[in-house]
């Protein structure tokens, strides 16, 4: 029993080890955009400062990328979200000997490299006309997330009780009226959690953006170019101002889950 | 198919999902892979020779990586490490998974999530660049060897493939973390018990029980973690060049320094062979299915 | 207004599997029936014909007289209970009753005015506002009546609607129903795999077998009078006792009964019972009483169940060794239940007045598990 404790006891210090590796980095980070020197770092300390605050808000190009990430998120929620909808709607709706190549190729964007998205959607649309910028950008991460948005869809679908929408067919609902007034209304919160996570992955995205998204420039790969060439602690303000966002965002996310929680039956 | 949606949907919702459906499988998905193949069977040409007699099928780009040392070697470095930082990644993520799954409470599991998916909520980028800062050449990870008296002189981290490997592992652990922890939590405890009150040791538990269980997410967690590595531009950039170059690298100069996207294609379809061929082979080795990777 | 249900001729086959085999059945307006038979005998396919779920391979459905061929789940004069209720869960009392009037673009005061009226007809005013996902077992199967009525239906459809209940509640709710049906005199089409509920409720009973009515008829003809051998063990408990015809006076047929001898019994079944033919007689364990001895059928008693109104006696007929169950209730003194003892010889007679004889059919296939009858005999 007691070597078992050992090894309960050793996990626990895993744990504890494995966050700080998680999130030393990123608090490293963090410090950085308050030492004022040239060069992103905390060794040495040459002064406290909250002047790259000021650098970033004045940078013009900054603002411009952060209005096209929100503009290409925006594009891939619009479309994704539809498409991933219709496809767990007809994978929970269709038996067909066809379905196990179907399913293949609905679950191939998730286990293709962003990279090589990238570079067959702009393959495929240079024959069109179309050359990389914020429409391609939007095409070839709608590819693959799209698929995310099936797997949250069709999760929720699957412990949908399809009595339900006999139940509203036979009170003299038809079709449109039993998916929107019984089928949509349940699937809601899969929807908006798979929203969200669309989002997220359309503004963090970098592989797949890197290769389609022509003269424009994402928030990402701003800040690609910008670690790679003019190196300041603004990208480091950037990145605190990123992370406290996405800390609000999950804070809010879980008080709206554990809220949700409490509601029963649902 | 549509006969099916429809009594379900009735005609016109069918055929919207259908229509979704089709524009997405055919023109998001089927037809630029198969453009790309297509043009990694092309030359080269001018705009004038299209459609002339050279513009006609042929190997030759497939020949390039052949014959070109250097972009053999990185092909094979990319794959090597690209499964060195999958084992990595598997062993760091394994016990913390098991331990979310069936140590922790369900309100510390639940925290734990939660902060693990936050660094993963900021973009790899960001995730990477703040290895680029611990890992200089004057950086803090530097400092403090040497403060420790373990080194002398400040090491240059950031430009062989270990740098490289420590921000994949880093920038990939949740993709492995989730798919083991969902298997793992999945697995009825009384299993567990009833192994350990017959007599299984620790180790001999977590072989016969736990990892036979946890196998689907253990493949899962494996195929996402090799492909994000072996088709990752952002870390090996960041943390590698120009002493580390990775083959996606190589891939993005043919398309946007050399010009050569014919080229390009080729490279980016062997990237993608090399993906498919891991899957097969971890489903093959671990005998899941696709239906048990997608959950 | 006309809520009859007519089926002619219909038939359900599913690729090689026949579901239900040609049925015609005549169900009148304002009737309470009920389709009776073990789980897999066709009664819910029966109903989903009736609901327009699924439409017959052959055959036709009229409802008041209108053939209901063509016509979708959504535009029939019917409404269902499901087994599991299919309440919304994400909706209010109020909104599920309306659901079928919002959808039909009722005003929203008639609405209202209309689901106040029944939540008061099922006794559950003032819930409205509740979600259902807040209701007991009973209020939700009540949110159910009322949700389906809201339609005004011609025919009700209810699907075993019971089943998830605790015995109490069930007993309640079969005299509920049964007054909001006189008081609506809507049709109800009942299904269900419990004889009691089918017994207590309705006007008429369909008994079914393997996608085959067996025989329709009231309760009380059911259980005096079964015309098949499977209606006779499924309905009711029954002693079978295999026999051979002498022959037959009217209703009245005597039967060697081999080494039990002779016995008696009354002939049910339009089928003709020639004299010699091989035949079964069924008599009930309530109906079998203790007679001197040298009477009736001597018979060993094996065990013996008390149920407090009443005993039941397992017993291995002496002559011939088949099992005879008995069941005595409170006629008998007390002095002489004491008497029987496991072990002991008694001796058991009938009226045959109360004994059924019918054409042998091998027997009903029984559950294994269970020893519950099944499926009709096949010889």
């Amino acid at each position: 029993m007691s070597s078992q404790r050992l090894m309960s006891w050793a996990l626990r210090g895993y744990v504890v080890v494995f966050f700080a590796y998680l999130f030393l980095p990123l608090l490293v980070m963090a410090a950085a955009t308050f030492n004022d020197s040239r060069f992103p770092t905390v060794t040495p300390w040459d002064g406290t400062t909250l002047r790259w605050f000021g650098e970033l808000a004045a940078d013009g190009g900054m603002w411009q990328a952060l209005a096209n990430s929100l503009i290409v998120a925006a594009g891939v929620l619009v479309v994704a979200v539809p498409i991933g909808i219709a496809t767990a709607l007809f994978l929970n709706t269709v038996s067909s000997r066809a379905k196990p190549f179907l399913y293949a190729l609905i679950l191939s964007p998730l286990l293709t490299p962003g990279v090589i998205i990238g570079i067959s959607t702009l393959i495929f649309w240079r024959q069109w006309g179309v050359s990389g910028g914020i429409l391609l950008t939007v095409l070839g991460q709608a590819t693959f997330i799209a698929a995310y948005v099936m797997l949250m869809v069709t999760a929720r679908l699957q412990r949908f009780d399809r009595t339900m929408e006999r139940a509203a067919l036979d009170l003299g609902a038809s079709q449109w009226q039993m998916f929107r007034r019984i089928l949509l209304p349940y699937l809601r919160p899969a929807i908006l959690s798979a929203a969200v996570i669309a989002f997220l992955q359309s503004f963090e995205n970098y592989n797949t953006t890197l290769f389609v998204v022509g003269y424009d420039t994402t928030l990402t790969v701003y800040i690609a170019s910008k670690v790679r060439t003019g190196l300041t602690p603004a990208v480091n303000a950037l990145g605190l101002i990123l992370i406290l966002v996405t800390v609000l965002l999950a804070i809010a996310y879980e008080v709206k889950r554990r809220r949700e929680a409490r509601v029963p039956g649902v | 198919m549509f006969r099916q949606l429809k009594a379900r949907f009735g005609g016109p919702l069918a055929a919207a999902i259908l229509a979704l459906l089709g524009i997405w499988l055919i023109v998001m998905v089927t037809l630029p892979q198969l453009q790309m193949i297509d043009y990694s069977l092309r030359p080269n040409l001018l705009p004038a020779q299209l459609g002339g007699p050279e513009d006609r099928w042929t190997l030759t780009n497939y020949v390039t990586l052949f014959n070109n040392e250097i972009h053999r070697a990185i092909f094979f470095k990319t794959l090597w490490s690209s499964v060195l930082v999958t084992l990595l990644t598997l062993a760091v993520s394994y016990p913390l998974a098991y331990y979310l799954a069936k140590l922790a409470s369900p309100r510390q599991a639940a925290l734990c999530l939660l902060l693990l998916i936050i660094p993963f909520w900021i973009n790899e980028i960001l995730r990477t660049y703040s290895w680029f800062i611990i890992l200089a050449f004057r950086g803090p990870l530097n400092e403090v060897l040497m403060m420790l008296g373990l080194i002398e002189r400040p090491i240059r981290f950031l430009s062989g493939d270990a740098g490289v490997m420590v921000g994949m592992v880093y920038a990939y652990i949740l993709f492995m973390v989730f798919p083991i922890y969902n298997a793992i939590e999945s697995l009825d405890d009384n299993q567990v018990r009833a192994a350990r009150d017959l007599g299984a040791g620790t180790l001999r538990t977590h072989r016969r029980i736990i990892i036979p269980h946890a196998k689907p997410g253990i493949a899962t967690g494996c195929i996402m973690t090799f492909m994000l590595a072996a088709g990752s531009y952002a870390v090996p950039a960041l943390l590698g060049s120009p002493g580390s170059r990775w083959f996606t690298q190589i891939i993005y100069n043919w398309f946007f320094e050399g010009g050569n996207w014919n080229q390009g294609a080729a490279y980016a379809f062997l990237l993608l062979i090399l993906c498919i061929g891991f899957m097969s082979l971890v489903m093959k080795v671990f005998k899941v299915g696709l239906g048990d990777i997608a959950k | 207004m006309d809520a009859s249900v007519e089926l002619d001729r219909v038939v359900m086959r599913f690729g090689d599997f026949t579901a239900i085999e040609e049925t015609s059945l005549a169900i009148a307006s304002g009737e309470f029936f009920s389709f009776l038979g073990p789980s897999g005998c066709g009664k819910t396919t029966l109903l989903n014909i009736v609901s327009g779920f699924l439409t017959p391979s052959a055959g036709a459905v009229r409802i008041g007289g209108e053939a209901m061929a063509g016509v979708s789940v959504n535009r029939r004069p019917t409404a269902m209970i499901f087994q599991n209720l299919a309440l919304f869960p994400l909706m209010t009392v109020f909104e599920n009753i309306e659901f079928g009037l919002e959808v039909r673009g009722v005003d929203r005061k008639t609405r209202r005015a209309t689901s106040e009226r029944l939540l008061a007809l099922v006794a559950l005013e003032g819930s409205g506002p509740k979600r259902v996902t807040e209701l007991s077992g009973g209020q939700k199967q009540r949110v159910a009546i009322a949700r389906a009525l809201a339609v005004e239906p011609r025919v009700l459809l209810l699907d075993e609607p019971l089943s998830a209940l605790d015995l109490k509640l069930r007993q309640h709710m079969r005299v509920e129903l049964k007054a909001i049906q006189r008081k609506t005199g809507i049709t109800f089409i009942y299904i269900t795999h419990d004889q009691g509920e089918a017994l207590n409720m309705s006007d008429r009973v369909a008994v079914m077998s393997a996608g085959r009515i067996q025989q329709v008829a009231d309760p009380m003809t059911l259980y005096r009078s079964p015309q098949t051998g499977f209606v006779a063990a499924f309905v009711g408990e029954n002693n079978r006792l295999e026999a051979k015809v002498i022959d037959r006076q009217g209703e009245r047929v005597r039967l060697d009964g081999g080494a039990l001898g002779e016995l008696s019994g009354r002939a049910t079944a339009p089928t003709p019972l020639a004299n010699g033919a091989a035949a079964a007689l069924y008599v009930r364990p309530e109906h079998l009483r203790p007679v001197a001895p040298g009477q009736g059928l001597e018979a060993t008693i094996e065990a013996l169940h008390f149920e407090g109104a009443w005993v039941m006696l397992e017993t291995r007929l002496a002559a011939s060794g088949e099992k005879l169950r008995v069941q005595l209730g409170h006629e008998l003194s007390r002095q002489h239940l004491e008497a029987l003892r496991p072990g002991q010889n008694a001796h058991f007679g009938f009226d045959p007045e109360d004994a059924v004889v019918l054409p042998d059919d091998g027997g009903p296939a029984l559950d294994e598990a269970t020893g519950e009858v099944v499926e009709a005999g096949h010889v």
